[in-house]
């Protein structure tokens, strides 16, 4: 099907604009809202206990109860708790989550690659061979072993995944160092004395900040969706916590007929996932525009 | 190019080595003693002592990941705590149902990918829907999707089938284990149909994401070679836009695909384990979610191992591949 589009349709196409969904007038509108979006999603989640109705631990009604009925936007589950409630707190916990494993992976990626990018030398490469074996390895599939050696808990997830995260941060920064390094700016700096420190902080770090900050948002979807998994697997907070994907797998039985209890919690990851990628590309886009 | 092969190979050694150093360390620095969930908790201390010295606890630390190195040379991945079998008995019991599916995730995965790469890139009604579905899909996680799929497939039109991997009571055990090959094999055509109806929304579930993933690549790719001279050089001398498109732009887009879809493996190996769970699979991600609430650590380190040893090999391999492809890369 594909070739006989082409046929007749690439080279008229040619011309055009390709990879947008709007045009780039219109796009840098977007981009800003998208990046804004990313605010909201942070604002729901620290203001989850005053938006919540109910207590999300408590029943607070009859079991069971489909979206829409009462109060209960999205229906109550099979103890009587009030759905939406806990999905708000699930929502809280993944996005934190989700933002404190990234901030891990820049301090320590972002430590690793500046030291590593500025000594160069047998240390440069030790530390980028280390960086390749764990590039090299499934970081999920790692991230479980890991939290099954540590013990199940939600503060060994986090752990875990944090220790497969950084050498992705760590490659970028050491990237944007060595660069950086080789600049005018960098030897102009060295003859006029500064000590190693000033120039780490004062004249690499912020070159590479664009690069942190757009591979971070462009990842913190992907993480948003691999913890969801983890704690699917049941590699999170133990059970009367409101967690999205534990609050699914908990109750797949459900599924057939009271499809909200588990499809709700499921579509607040899709939806918090789906607002970090948009603003991850509007991020990246707004500071490749500078 | 046989340098580079070797060089290749001789890093996928490494890394393995480093990966069941990792194992052994993780059950090194777990709060959980081996040997009292081996006897549990009523276990006499000379049965402890007796024990811990027959598993070779008791030795330094080098001399027993030498042990540990040398049991896994020989297929011993310990025993699981569970189910009190060794875990390699185990993964023989899991891996086909699991294997299966991966492979035709990972098939439909590609198809798909190559779909949505081409029909975003030609400029068509339907390039902004698909456009939508690209940024839908890489972000809905994959249980979300197999429940959709059950909620829609299964319970509205009643299609496809919802749990496990087949409806037969008896269906062939050998010689394969995998019910789609078995099938045909023992002459059971029914039973290669029946399983592969099981097989559609499960594997489906875990193809979108990595499908995406490839597919995005695929596509920039192709669009950056669409700009490229030798494109207008091959439309000047009158090449038809279906042979440039499938002879070259299309050959020389694959790399970076081929590389994402190695990568896209790791991700879909924690897909899988997940999706077993949604559709009752009888696969490693069951071994797995069961050995999970009782810290069953052989088991999980087992099923670590041989998914980390795969995705290695895989990506190996992928990178031989390339290599071979142009051989204008060299390490």
């Amino acid at each position: 099907m594909a070739v006989a589009e082409a046929h007749t349709t690439v080279s008229a196409a040619r011309a055009r604009r390709r990879g947008r969904l709007l045009p780039s007038d219109a796009g840098r509108a977007v981009n800003w809202a998208a990046a804004c979006m990313l605010l909201m999603v942070t604002a729901v989640a620290l203001l989850a206990p005053l938006l919540a109705p109910y207590n999300p631990l408590a029943p607070v009604s009859m079991p069971l109860q489909p979206p829409g009925h009462g109060t209960f936007l999205l229906g109550t589950d099979a103890i009587g708790r009030d759905v939406l409630s806990r999905v708000l707190y699930g929502w809280r916990s993944s996005w934190f989550a989700a933002l404190a494993v990234i901030a891990s992976g820049v301090v320590i990626g972002g430590f690793v690659g500046v030291f590593a990018g500025m000594s160069g030398g047998w240390l440069d490469n030790l530390l980028m061979r280390v960086t390749d074996g764990f590039l090299a390895l499934p970081a999920p599939v790692i991230a479980i072993a890991v939290v099954a050696a540590l013990g199940a808990s939600f503060f060994h997830t986090l752990l875990a995944v944090a220790i497969v995260w950084w050498p992705f941060y760590a490659r970028i920064v050491r990237g944007e160092v060595r660069a950086l390094a080789a600049r005018p700016h960098m030897a102009a700096a060295r003859l006029a004395g500064s000590g190693r420190l000033r120039l780490a902080g004062r004249h690499l770090l912020p070159g590479t900040v664009p690069a942190i900050v757009i591979t971070a948002s462009l990842d913190v979807g992907n993480l948003v969706l691999t913890l969801a998994a983890l704690s699917f697997l049941g590699l999170g907070q133990p059970a009367p916590a409101p967690e999205l994907g534990a609050d699914t797998a908990r109750n797949l039985q459900f599924l057939l007929q009271q499809w909200w209890i588990p499809v709700m919690p499921g579509l607040a990851v899709f939806l918090l996932a789906l607002i970090a990628n948009l603003a991850g590309d509007g991020v990246r886009d707004l500071m490749g525009d500078r | 190019m046989r340098r580079l092969i070797a060089k290749r190979l001789a890093a996928m050694a490494v890394i393995i080595l480093v990966l069941t150093a990792v194992m052994f360390l993780l059950q090194r620095i777990s709060p959980l003693d081996p040997v009292h969930a081996m006897l549990g908790a009523n276990a006499s201390r000379q049965a402890l002592t007796a024990e811990r010295h027959n598993l070779g606890l008791d030795r330094p630390v080098i001399d027993q990941y030498g042990r540990y190195l040398d049991g896994l040379a020989r297929g011993n991945l310990g025993m699981s705590y569970r189910t009190r079998r060794p875990v390699t008995t185990d993964i023989g019991t899991f891996l086909p149902a699991t294997a299966e599916l991966t492979f035709y995730a990972l098939a439909l995965a590609l198809v798909l990918a190559v779909l949505l790469a081409f029909g975003t890139t030609l400029e068509w009604p339907g390039a902004r829907l698909l456009r939508l579905v690209l940024l839908g899909g890489s972000s809905a996680p994959a249980f979300l999707l197999s429940i959709a799929g059950i909620l829609v497939f299964y319970k509205q039109l009643g299609w496809l089938p919802a749990s496990g991997r087949t409806s037969l009571a008896n269906p062939p055990t050998g010689p394969t284990g995998l019910l789609t090959v078995d099938g045909l094999l023992t002459g059971q055509p029914g039973v290669t149909l029946d399983a592969c109806q099981h097989l559609v929304l499960p594997a489906l579930a875990i193809a979108i994401g990595p499908a995406v993933s490839i597919g995005r690549v695929l596509r920039s790719s192709l669009a950056s070679n669409l700009r490229a001279d030798y494109v207008r050089t091959a439309r000047a001398k009158g090449l038809s836009e279906g042979r440039l498109l499938l002879r070259h732009v299309t050959r020389n887009s694959v790399g970076a695909a081929l590389s994402m879809t190695g990568l896209q493996v790791g991700l879909m190996f924690a897909g899988v384990l997940v999706i077993e769970q949604v559709f009752a699979w009888p696969g490693l991600g069951q071994y797995v979610a069961q050995s999970i609430p009782v810290a069953d650590f052989p088991a999980i380190a087992g099923v670590t191992l041989l998914l980390g040893a795969g995705y290695v090999v895989i990506n190996t391999t992928v990178d031989i591949l390339q290599a071979v492809a142009d051989p204008r890369i060299s390490v």
